[in-house]
């Protein structure tokens, strides 16, 4: 499964949305509340073997499906 | 306080049609005995029956019900408190001869002299019916803001209204079935549209509005509104004049309040407002005050300390009662039974156990705080209004938003990242001017748990926008407001009455037969509330600005000092986990909740699974959405099936005829 599948099924099945778009804010459409937001760093930090720090808490990282994938795949590529 | 039902039915019934009818009169008033055990009484006219529960607080040796004046034959049956019927019965006298010392005679005779523009002159709480057999007319009304309620059923063949929609259903008025659309909109917006119930076909007469049924054809009017016009402001007022002002009329809408022939008691929540009412009764009382109390034993909700500071200061008799979480599971289906509806909180349950208190200490009437956030700007979603608004201004700041950490310290909100923090109240800041400005945070996030609806349900309400719906009935001067205005409105037009007066108030009072006052909703309070400027009710982020003023020295500093602590209570905790209650077990089932088909089944059964995994405590949205579930799968478990009304409670009714 690729990043966006993947995480986009942890969404589905973890905040019961059943569709939304690569570019939907989570936060302005209510797909993820901020307290989500946590527990999707908390996923993202787990399954694809990333440190998120504090700074990089921000919408342009994490706040649509387009997004989190980009800041991923940037995140891994630096690891290795 | 009391209940009301009746129904139209033809001139001249035969003998057994007439039989009939009495006997579902009976049933219908027999369901609403919880309102008034006082007396049950029924009276079937040519053209209409009427009936009454009542619960005897003026005049209780007159003031019988339903009430007909023999010279016209305009019967009446009246719901509520006029408190102003010393003041109207003096202004009447001379055109009407008084046999009672009630304010139901008092209403009668304002119709025998106004017609229905009575209501214009009475200052109360109130849901009344009135049958004019001069001109065939039924004519219903209700006070300015709802506190009392009044359901109808109208369609080709049958008009029907009462105090409860269950007494609807013991009538065979309507088959009770869920409303889609009003479960929709109370997901978005906390309860449904002001003209709709929880079930369909039944309806609700809206606040401030007066009805009249003839021949069949039902016309409905407003005869108040709470004008928030920029005009209306007295710039001229400093903040000293308006908080003599508005003191002076507190303690006018308090001394009306207190009238009655039996004694009146008070809620104290440990807050500015329940407070400052108390130590106003108690100052007119002279004394007698008693109090009343909810304790939690869970901190985060709990206000013992700030009750008894302010019972011991005021020296009230006061009396408190401890609510746990399992005492909220317990209570639930008695929750769901009195209030009619779906929930999004629990916040009603303490409610209904206070109120039984109230009973048990013989006590029939309470004032309650209840109304002050509306008119004077006290919740948390006005400071949000207007840090928004603030921000707004500069979308690009970035110390503006936040202010947002100040405002809800107690919400998980404050802990995560502001960046985060800003993009989630940022929603729809880029339209400042928006009718819903105020409300697009809230009900976005509310509007969350719309996803655990089951496809098929969801299928009928497809392209349907129950905010949408809100905004396109509102009336259009609203738009000229000022955003703290219109988002005052927004809060009474969608909160007040269709949750806070219903479910957390009336219900829950009337349950335990014990009926609330509210001085803060003396309509003369919010008229001048609408002329004072805004910086004098939300001063920068602090609420309530004039009536802290005048709380101050007759309520504790400690209280005077304190901001706005929202009443809620414990829901995960009370529904889930080892100590929940049986019935939620059961209800909360992926089967139970299937067959209902109103919510996904499986996805209830994940999302339950999920709260158990997690080592943390619920979000506030997922409290919503255990709440929502929860109540409304006890409300199609109690109302959806056959319920008879026992013979006994039905016999017990007396029902004349004329």
């Amino acid at each position: 499964m690729n990043v966006s599948s993947n995480i986009r099924s942890f969404i589905s099945e973890t905040f019961f949305v059943d569709d939304f778009a690569d570019e939907d804010s989570f936060l302005q459409t209510g797909i993820i509340d901020s307290t989500g937001m946590m527990e999707l760093v908390a996923f993202l930090e787990q399954s694809f073997e990333i440190k998120i720090t504090d700074a990089e808490l921000i919408p342009d990282n994490l706040d649509s499906l387009a997004n989190l994938c980009r800041f991923v795949e940037r995140k891994r590529s630096e690891a290795a | 306080m009391c209940g009301i039902a009746g129904f139209a039915l033809p001139i001249a019934p035969s003998p057994d049609e007439r039989a009939a009818f009495a006997a579902r009169l009976r049933r219908m008033v027999a369901s609403l005995r919880h309102r008034g055990p006082d007396a049950l009484n029924g009276l079937v006219l040519p053209g209409i029956a009427l009936g009454h529960a009542r619960l005897s607080i003026v005049d209780p040796a007159g003031g019988h019900q339903p009430m007909r004046d023999a010279g016209t034959g305009v019967t009446l049956v009246f719901n509520g408190e006029i408190f102003n019927h010393p003041e109207l019965r003096e202004a009447l006298a001379p055109g009407y001869r008084f046999r009672t010392a009630s304010d139901t005679e008092v209403l009668l005779a304002a119709f025998l002299e106004h017609g229905i523009d009575c209501v214009d002159e009475l200052n109360g709480q109130f849901a009344f019916a009135i049958h004019d057999p001069r001109d065939g007319s039924l004519w219903l009304g209700r006070d300015r803001f709802g506190k009392l309620p009044l359901f109808y059923v109208h369609d080709r063949d049958c008009f029907a209204f009462a105090s409860e929609a269950k007494a609807l259903f013991a009538g065979d008025v309507v088959r009770p079935r869920l409303d889609a659309r009003a479960l929709f909109e109370t997901l978005h917006l906390w309860g449904p549209s002001e003209a709709r119930s929880a079930f369909d076909g039944v309806r609700s007469l809206p606040p401030g509005c007066v009805a009249r049924v003839r021949g069949g054809e039902l016309t409905i009017r407003r005869y108040w509104e709470l004008d928030l016009a920029d005009e209306r402001i007295d710039h001229g007022l400093t903040l000293d004049r308006a908080a003599d002002e508005v003191e002076e009329l507190l303690e006018d809408a308090v001394r009306l309040r207190l009238r009655a022939d039996v004694p009146v008691a008070a809620y104290l929540s440990g807050g500015l407002d329940s407070s400052l009412l108390c130590a106003i009764a108690q100052d007119q009382l002279g004394g007698t005050l008693q109090t009343f109390s909810v304790a939690f034993a869970h901190e985060r909700y709990d206000e013992r300390a700030f009750q008894a500071g302010v019972a011991a200061a005021l020296e009230t008799e006061h009396h408190s009662i401890a609510v746990e979480a399992p005492d909220i599971g317990a209570l639930l289906p008695q929750v769901v039974e009195h209030a009619e509806a779906t929930l999004l909180r629990t916040a009603p349950a303490p409610l209904l156990k206070l109120s039984g208190l109230v009973r048990d200490h013989g006590t029939k009437v309470v004032l309650t705080g209840e109304g002050a956030d509306e008119v004077f700007l006290g919740y948390d979603l006005f400071k949000e209004t207007r840090i928004r608004q603030f921000w707004a201004r500069r979308p690009e700041s970035s110390v503006r938003p936040l202010l947002f950490g100040r405002l809800y310290p107690y919400l998980d909100v404050s802990r995560q990242s502001p960046q985060l923090l800003r993009q989630f109240f940022g929603i729809g800041l880029d339209e400042p001017g928006a009718l819903d400005f105020s409300h697009r945070v809230r009900w976005t996030n509310s509007g969350r748990i719309a996803r655990f609806l089951s496809p098929a349900f969801r299928e009928h309400l497809e392209g349907w926008d129950p905010v949408a719906e809100l905004l396109g009935s509102l009336p259009a001067r609203i738009r000229e407001w000022r955003p703290l205005a219109r988002a005052q409105f927004l809060e009474i037009r969608t909160l007040l009455s269709q949750y806070l007066l219903s479910s957390q108030g009336d219900r829950m009072l009337m349950a335990s037969s014990v009926e609330g006052r509210f001085p803060f909703l003396d309509h003369r309070l919010a008229e001048l509330s609408a002329r004072l400027p805004d910086s004098f009710k939300l001063g920068g982020l602090k609420e309530k600005l004039v009536l802290r003023r005048i709380a101050r020295g007759r309520v504790p500093a400690q209280v005077t000092a304190r901001t706005k602590f929202p009443y809620r209570a414990p829901i995960a905790e009370a529904l889930t986990g080892p100590r929940a209650p049986t019935w939620a077990r059961e209800l909360l089932g992926r089967d139970a909740v299937d067959s209902l088909g109103i919510f996904d089944g499986s996805k209830v059964e994940r999302f339950l699974a999920r709260l158990a995994a997690r080592a943390q405590a619920p979000s506030d949205a997922d409290d919503m959405v255990l709440a929502a579930v929860a109540s409304t799968q006890l409300l199609a478990h109690r109302f959806l099936g056959e319920r008879e009304i026992p013979r006994a409670q039905a016999d017990s009714v007396k029902v004349c005829f004329a």
